[in-house]
């Protein structure tokens, strides 16, 4: 319980800072006026700040009973699943990252198919047996067939790279 | 009409459209049956095929996906006990003890004749109801769509999942980036931090496929180490009769798939609120209405066809504001949206005088797309069994790749991949704070509509706001967006003063 409201809070103290920094930026906009191009934006930031402060408002209250029907159905899915893997998360996010940084230096069918066999490892499941052979196959085919569809099928000029340059 | 419908059945019944029904119907269903997968992510990967092809090809593979998607749950909800989607949460209640009670075939029979008699009475109501009010619509000003655009807001925000306030958070945050780009009337670059990528702010798919693909990508790494596989029931074809089920039930089920088909038209007009509600409201009014409420749950057909039939009512239902207004309801119209525009196509009522044709053709490639997805589903299920056996860490980095593909194809610019990591990254954001993503895309889309309305009607009306309230449409708009939030507060007010009373009496 103590864990949710927490939580809650965090969410409010975020609500609010995104609120106040989009603010800090509607105020730089150029002034023309009443109803000019920041008139929206400074109503949205206004709601935003507001929004935030019911939510810590929200999370400050005293418990008043059970848990809500939302809240069970939270802690439930959350039990189920067991433990959130973050390290698989934060390995994912950095791998997306370098597919997307190197993608038009590397190319679309090289990147593309490094990108998927060192993806397929880190989410392998604890317990099941790495194929590495079946691996690289998929990566390879996968990342052939997509190029391929895409670039001579439907036009889509997907960066080639080095691989076709020589 | 009846000439358009004719041009509509001749432009779907070529052999390219046929042919990407057929694959839209498949891909959609294997979308539907997977759990994790969804419909909004059929629609995101698909979209780049879309590209090169004209609009009545593309917006029919868009719409067989859409119908397949949607169906598509019920396989994984009856086999698994997993609902594939939202849509199909209230099938697994009596869909799953049917199973274990070897009626598995009667169940699957039952959701895919029931999923069509569903979907095609939603399309008959969108054939009737869009042109009228697309007619009625075509009076409408900058206060009407302004007033609507605000009332849809507030709709989707209050009837969103989880607290009001952070739908209403959502919802405003999808409005302020929005705002990214040159502002409308008097073209002032707003947040664009001297980048001219942004110049034209975030582009709408890019914006879904982030917010719903990718940190769906990135949620399911969080577990997937770790999951194990849920055990696939098997079903036997051999010496079935039809699809499962005897005349006599099937007219026993007509009232209620009658009543459910009318609640989920209903829900699926609404903004916000789709099949993923739909289907359960069906479930709990089928039971209330039942002579034998205490053998729901325990695996009776009524359970399966007042859930299957009313999630793919949705369909039609969800079409109505779409085409008529080009307000989407909620994710899967969203990104049907941003199909359409791809395709320079701007929905909305001039739709149905500058492209009759157009609408016609959609109307009858999802009849088209029922029909297929009836054969298909029932008789090709072994090979949609199998596909849910593919393992998750082989299908998700695939599937990413093809978002980038997507993104990447929009503009051929990197900046859009990019910008699908940022997007993922807020809506994994959303998905661990309870935040709900539905209102943050329904504001995206509909903030510019409500910002240049709002601008444009004050313009008119020589900047006073009064006459948003005096023009008749427009003020009962804003007074049902007001009433919708001061019902939700004192709902979630009563609530707590219930808990209250409840704990002081323990």
């Amino acid at each position: 319980m103590k864990t949710i409201r927490m939580k809650e809070l965090a969410i409010g103290i975020a609500m609010l800072a995104i609120g106040l920094i989009y603010l800090a930026m509607t105020m730089q906009l150029p002034d023309k006026g009443l109803i000019d191009s920041a008139f929206v934006p400074y109503i949205l930031a206004g709601t935003i700040c507001l929004l935030g402060v019911l939510q810590l408002l929200a999370s400050r209250q005293p418990d008043v009973g059970p848990l809500t029907t939302e809240e069970k159905i939270e802690a439930e899915a959350e039990k189920a699943a067991g433990a959130s893997d973050y390290g698989t998360v934060a390995k994912t996010l950095g791998l997306i990252v370098i597919y997307a940084g190197l993608l038009n230096l590397v190319g679309f069918p090289i990147m593309t198919a490094l990108y998927l066999y060192v993806q397929f490892l880190v989410l392998t499941p604890t317990g099941h047996k790495t194929n590495h052979l079946a691996y690289v196959a998929i990566a390879i085919i996968s990342s052939a067939t997509i190029y391929v569809a895409f670039r001579y099928g439907f036009d889509l000029m997907l960066p080639s790279g080095p691989l076709f340059n020589f | 009409m009846w000439e358009l419908f004719l041009t509509g059945v001749d432009a779907v019944m070529s052999v390219q459209i046929m042919i990407l029904i057929v694959l839209g119907v498949a891909v959609g269903i294997v979308f539907g049956a997977v759990p994790g997968l969804t419909a909004v992510m059929a629609i995101a990967l698909c979209l780049p095929l879309t590209y090169a092809l004209g609009p009545a090809a593309g917006l029919s593979l868009l719409v067989a996906l859409f119908v397949g998607a949607t169906s598509g749950a019920l396989i994984s909800a009856i086999l698994l006990k997993i609902p594939g989607t939202p849509s199909s949460v209230a099938t697994t209640f009596d869909g799953g003890p049917m199973m274990e009670k070897g009626e598995g075939v009667k169940a699957l029979g039952a959701g895919v004749v029931f999923s069509f008699l569903g979907t095609i009475a939603s399309i008959i109501a969108l054939m009737t109801i869009a042109p009228l009010l697309a007619k009625v619509a075509l009076r409408f000003g900058p206060h009407e769509y302004f007033a609507i655009a605000v009332f849809s807001l507030t709709l989707i925000a209050t009837l969103s999942t989880g607290s009001m306030v952070k739908g209403l958070f959502a919802g405003t945050l999808g409005f302020a980036f929005a705002t990214v780009g040159i502002a409308p009337v008097d073209a002032i670059r707003r947040f664009t931090f001297d980048e001219p990528n942004l110049n034209s702010g975030f582009d709408m798919l890019v914006v879904l496929i982030g917010i719903f693909a990718i940190s769906e990508v990135i949620k399911v790494a969080e577990s997937v180490r770790s999951g194990k596989n849920a055990a696939i029931g098997s079903v036997s074809m051999k010496s079935i009769k039809g699809f499962g089920f005897s005349m006599k039930e099937f007219f026993g089920q007509i009232p209620n798939a009658t009543r459910s088909a009318l609640i989920g038209i209903g829900i699926g007009i609404l903004p916000g609120i789709g099949a993923g509600t739909s289907n359960i409201v069906s479930y709990i009014v089928a039971k209330k209405r039942s002579k034998y409420p205490e053998k729901f749950g325990t695996g009776v057909l009524d359970g399966v066809v007042a859930s299957e039939t009313a999630n793919n009512a949705g369909i039609g239902g969800a079409m109505i504001p779409l085409l008529t207004l080009g307000i989407p309801g909620d994710a899967v119209t969203a990104i049907l949206l941003g199909g359409f525009m791809i395709h320079g196509i701007q929905p909305g009522p001039m739709l149905f005088i500058s492209q009759g044709a157009l609408v016609y053709t959609i109307f009858v490639a999802l009849i088209v797309s029922a029909v297929l997805m009836l054969l298909l589903e029932f008789y090709g299920l072994r090979i949609f069994i199998k596909l849910l056996a593919v393992p998750k860490h082989i299908l998700l980095p695939i599937i990413l790749v093809l978002c980038v593909v997507g993104a990447f194809g929009l503009s051929s610019r990197v900046f859009d991949v990019w910008t699908i990591l940022l997007f993922g990254l807020i809506g994994y954001g959303f998905v661990k704070g309870g935040i709900p993503p539905a209102p943050f895309i329904i504001g995206f889309i509909l903030g510019p509509m409500a910002e240049t309305n709002l601008r444009r009607g004050l313009m008119l009306s020589d900047g006073n706001f009064v006459g948003f309230l005096t023009n008749p449409i427009s003020g009962a708009f804003l007074l049902l967006a007001v009433l919708s939030v001061a019902w939700h507060v004192v709902g979630s007010l009563r609530a707590r003063k219930n808990a209250s009373t409840e704990l002081a009496q323990a």
